[in-house]
């Protein structure tokens, strides 16, 4: 692999960062990518050594910043490396840069960033995908082999799907949080988006594991998953879905690839996918209004000027401080813990969140991949021209349900129609990500991974 | 008749080496924001990671107090906003708490039901100097445990009694040093009032109590204040009050409709807690005989009056050195007069308690014996006792040292008492026509000659046998 050669010389790391910043120019995927904080991996063994990465601005990274794409973060330097950040250092990589993303990880498009948004490499005018579409971005657009992003309720595979690359939602708590900005702690994963499939996975065993700094996080078994009836079968959502055409082509597409390849796969329903929606809108809010508070402009961030008490200097600074999206979601999840309310809301959310559970609990004793398109659409376009936030919203729901249940997911590319990548994903049980991978292996060949328009491979780079 | 509840929630800081969820370091510093880290300041992507040393000492705390445990314990959320609370929400315990449904009797105090303990971690605090206010993160994360009786104190001299009972249990525990002022221990107070057999009042809480003392007059003017307005028809309002020292009343601070909505929901960082048989094993084994149950013991099984038994029970340690004291044989009469004696005195000089002093219970038993056996007299042991207290000697260094050692010999005696008497012929002479006031200042002298080491018992017989 090139992308190990790419950091080993000054002269080499000094074209690298001036491709990566010119090829960002009009693509935004970086909010931080300074050349001089470059260094040559500490580890130089070991089949990840030497691989450069970018970093969703929501993870922490040490003397990086740590926006969040949220002007409230502007200027804060982490002082810490969140655990995902220690292993894959550990293993020799080098993270080269910070990512854009929707501020906070709340958006699907990465034009909530306070920052500005990020193009799609595919095609300008579209958005990428959020929240985490700026490691989607700098991945398929070739800047960095692999990206870390985070996964609360689609935002790795979602923006891994418009932008035409593999994006990995692991099992919840396999990966440590610890180092991650929270959203929602009961759902936020950190995920790994690339063009490489085995350097994907590669990466997931690195940063995999129990942490004792996140007590959520668990103990990875060492035995890898076997498919259930000793040969991966499949179980894909059927009935009217609501998608685009180009999108309904593409799963299609999917489901009749995987029976050519001569593997089982039968439609399923889910009951409960109608109220996955405001289940999880209830959650993730709920859980986002405590996790934000923290942002008052006493310790660090921005302060508001117009402070006159230290409550009004706290009022001030999150109202100066945060995006019309974060505060929409902070006032729902304050509204819904609210006192005579809370069993309304957050208790029967949680009730139908197992509910949920159960069903994909069901659907895994006898099958191993369940197959479901990654979004109702292509990306979109900015601004006005795409889906408004309540559409986007909507169409979370095929996403959601891998956080609500906790289950590892997969987004893979399915082909590129009128110019855009289309996407599904494949969701398998706890801790079965290999199996994820497996399946996604089989049908590599029947739909390769495209490059963008301008796409420059590795050797290029520094050839 | 009007009746009266009070209601305590009292708040212990937990005495670990480390914070609830970080290994800051647990203890006071004078210079702000020292003990602090990424963790208790609230930092972007920080989790906590609960101490299992300040779980253990919470649970002993519910044990004592005869808590149900319940088998999973759930943390959650409290919101609200405050600059001195980094994450403006404070990890604590509110459906499924360590311990509930407990039960303390204290022997002059009414059955204290304990409504709930549950764990909690303590806030950093705000410093005001003119028109700017300062952050001090030192204390935010010592964990706290808050203990919530049930209503059924019915006058503020039991609050204050059980609150003093309980200082001492916790100091037993070994869980809390139960410094008032220093705030490692707080006090908030519920009190209604109402006409007899109607049930609970509306409930007014006090807080600002920084003493126990605090505690009984703001009880006693809340309650006057409340059967006054009872009285005359007028409506309490539900509210909390702040109790002015100075002015010795409570003031309104917030009425129940300015109450914070704190919006509690789990935890989700932190998984429940189900205490393992294992632990709550281990629990047991770390219980001690509580202080008012020990009080009551002494005074059975050693006939103590109650004061003395009130004075050997006040600290775990000066309980446990009477009875090791006892258990080598030295008598309740002399232990107990040593220890209320000359060994307060000497601690009480020395500003020392009995833990941080030199002094051991083999140490005063060496001495104590050698007092019964005659070797050293008194005025000996006394002086030995001093530097027993606050140097890190053996009993007999210290006797041989400072040579305290009694005159064994009477011929010495004897040499000495003649001395006396041959240099003192004018008192001698007064004795022998019939005044014995004298005597006493004879055997001062010959003491004095001796330097103390000669048996005053036997000094006076020698005296007297040679002047009559």
């Amino acid at each position: 692999m090139i992308w190990n050669e790419i950091l080993k010389t000054e002269e080499n790391r000094k074209k690298y960062a001036d491709f990566v910043s010119r090829a960002d120019k009009d693509i935004h995927s970086f909010l931080e990518f300074d050349a001089e904080k470059i260094a040559p991996p500490e580890n130089t063994e070991g089949c990840l050594a030497g691989l450069p990465f970018g970093v969703k601005d929501n993870i922490a990274v040490k003397d990086f910043k740590l926006t969040c794409a949220s002007k409230i973060l502007e200027n804060f330097v982490s002082p810490y490396n969140a655990t995902a950040i220690e292993k894959l250092e550990k293993a020799g990589c080098v993270p080269v840069g910070k990512t854009n993303m929707d501020e906070f990880g709340m958006g699907s498009s990465t034009d909530c960033s306070a920052f500005g948004g990020t193009n799609n490499p595919w095609n300008k005018e579209c958005v990428t995908g959020g929240s985490s579409g700026g490691s989607a971005a700098a991945v398929a657009a070739g800047l960095v082999p692999f990206a870390l992003g985070s996964d609360t309720g689609g935002s790795v595979r979602q923006p891994a799907a418009f932008c035409g690359v593999y994006g990995l939602k692991p099992t919840y708590g396999s990966v440590s949080r610890f180092g991650l900005v929270a959203y929602a702690s009961s759902l936020d994963v950190i995920g790994v988006v690339s063009r490489d499939l085995d350097l994907a996975e590669k990466v997931f065993e690195v940063i995999r594991g129990e942490d004792e700094k996140d007590q959520t996080s668990i103990p990875y078994p060492e035995k890898k998953a076997e498919p259930v009836n000793g040969k991966l079968s499949f179980t894909y959502l059927e009935g009217d879905l609501g998608l685009t055409p180009e999108i309904e082509k593409g799963y299609r597409a999917c489901i009749q690839a995987i029976r050519d390849r001569g593997f089982e796969i039968k439609g399923v329903q889910i009951p409960s996918l109608e109220y996955v929606i405001p289940v999880y809108y209830t959650i993730a809010t709920a859980e986002a209004s405590a996790n934000l508070a923290r942002f008052n402009g006493v310790r660090y961030g921005y302060r508001s000027k117009n402070g006159e008490t230290p409550l009004e200097l706290m009022q001030k600074s999150r109202n100066e401080g945060f995006g019309d999206e974060v505060k929409l979601r902070i006032l729902l999840g304050t509204y819904v813990l609210r006192s005579g309310f809370q069993d309304q809301y957050y208790g029967k959310a949680q009730k139908i969140r197992t509910k949920i559970i159960n069903e994909f609990k069901d659907i895994f004793s006898y099958s191993d991949i369940f197959v479901v398109p990654a979004f109702p659409s292509q990306a979109f376009r900015h601004g006005n021209a795409g889906l408004t936030q309540y559409q986007q919203k909507v169409a979370d729901k095929f996403t959601v349900t891998a956080n609500l249940t906790g289950l590892p997911a997969l987004s893979l590319p399915v082909g590129v129609d009128n110019g855009l990548p289309v996407g599904v994903q494949f969701f398998a049980d706890y801790c079965s990500e290999n199996l994820l991978f497996d399946a996604a292996r089989q049908l590599a060949d029947v739909f390769p991974v495209a490059t963008p328009p301008g796409f420059v491979p590795a050797e290029k780079i520094i050839g | 008749m009007i009746e009266t509840f009070i209601g305590l929630e009292i708040h212990i800081q937990l005495l670990t080496k480390t914070k609830i969820f970080c290994n800051c370091k647990n203890e006071f510093s004078h210079i702000p924001n020292t003990n602090v880290c990424p963790v208790c300041m609230g930092y972007p992507g920080v989790l906590p990671r609960l101490n299992e040393e300040a779980v253990r000492k919470a649970y002993i705390v519910c044990r004592a107090l005869n808590c149900h445990l319940n088998e999973k314990a759930v943390f959650e959320r409290k919101n609200y906003f405050y600059p001195d609370l980094p994450k403006n929400y404070q990890i604590s315990q509110f459906a499924l708490p360590f311990g509930v449904n407990g039960l303390v009797e204290i022997d002059g105090v009414p059955k204290i039901r304990i409504h709930e303990a549950h764990l909690e971690e303590d806030a950093g605090k705000l410093v005001h100097e003119g028109m700017t206010s300062y952050c001090d993160f030192n204390r935010t994360g010592t964990p706290l445990l808050e203990i919530v009786t049930e209503p059924d104190f019915k006058k503020p001299e039991d609050a204050e009694l059980f609150l003093q009972n309980f200082r001492k249990m916790v100091r037993y525990l070994r869980v809390c040093d139960g410094n008032m002022e220093e705030g490692s221990m707080r006090c908030d107070v519920n009190v209604s009032v109402n006409f007899e057999g109607k049930g609970l009042g509306r409930k007014v809480e006090i807080k600002n109590l920084n003493s126990f003392r605090h505690v009984r007059l703001a009880l006693q003017h809340e309650i006057q204040r409340q059967s006054k307005m009872l009285t005359a028809g007028e409506t309490i309002v539900q509210e909390t009050r702040l109790w002015n020292d100075e002015k010795k009343r409570t003031e309104s601070m917030r009425s129940k409709e300015d109450a914070n909505d704190y919006r509690y929901f789990p935890e989700p960082d932190l998984p429940p807690y189900y205490p393992a048989p294992e632990f709550l094993a281990a629990i047991e084994k770390e219980q001690t005989e509580l202080p008012w149950i020990r009080k009551r013991r002494f005074i059975n099984e050693y006939k103590l009056a109650d004061d003395g038994a009130e004075f050997l029970t006040e600290e775990r340690e000066r309980a446990d050195f009477f009875e090791a004291a006892l258990n080598a044989g030295v008598s309740v009469q002399s232990a107990s007069s040593w220890m209320r004696g000359e060994i307060a005195k000497g601690l009480n000089k020395n500003k020392m308690s009995l833990k941080d002093s030199h002094l051991t219970v083999e140490k005063f038993v060496t001495l104590i014996k050698l007092l019964d056996e005659g070797k050293i007299n008194s005025q000996g042991a006394k002086k030995a006792m001093e530097i027993l207290i606050c140097e890190d000697k053996d009993t007999a260094d210290v006797i041989r040292e400072n040579n305290l050692m009694q005159m064994a010999d009477s011929g010495e005696l004897e040499a000495v008492v003649d001395k006396v008497i041959a240099g003192n012929d004018k008192v001698v002479q007064q004795i022998k026509g019939g005044d014995q006031k004298p005597i006493g200042f004879l055997i001062g002298q010959i003491m004095k000659a001796s330097g103390g080491k000669a048996d005053p018992k036997k000094a006076r017989e020698l005296l007297l046998n040679k002047i009559s």
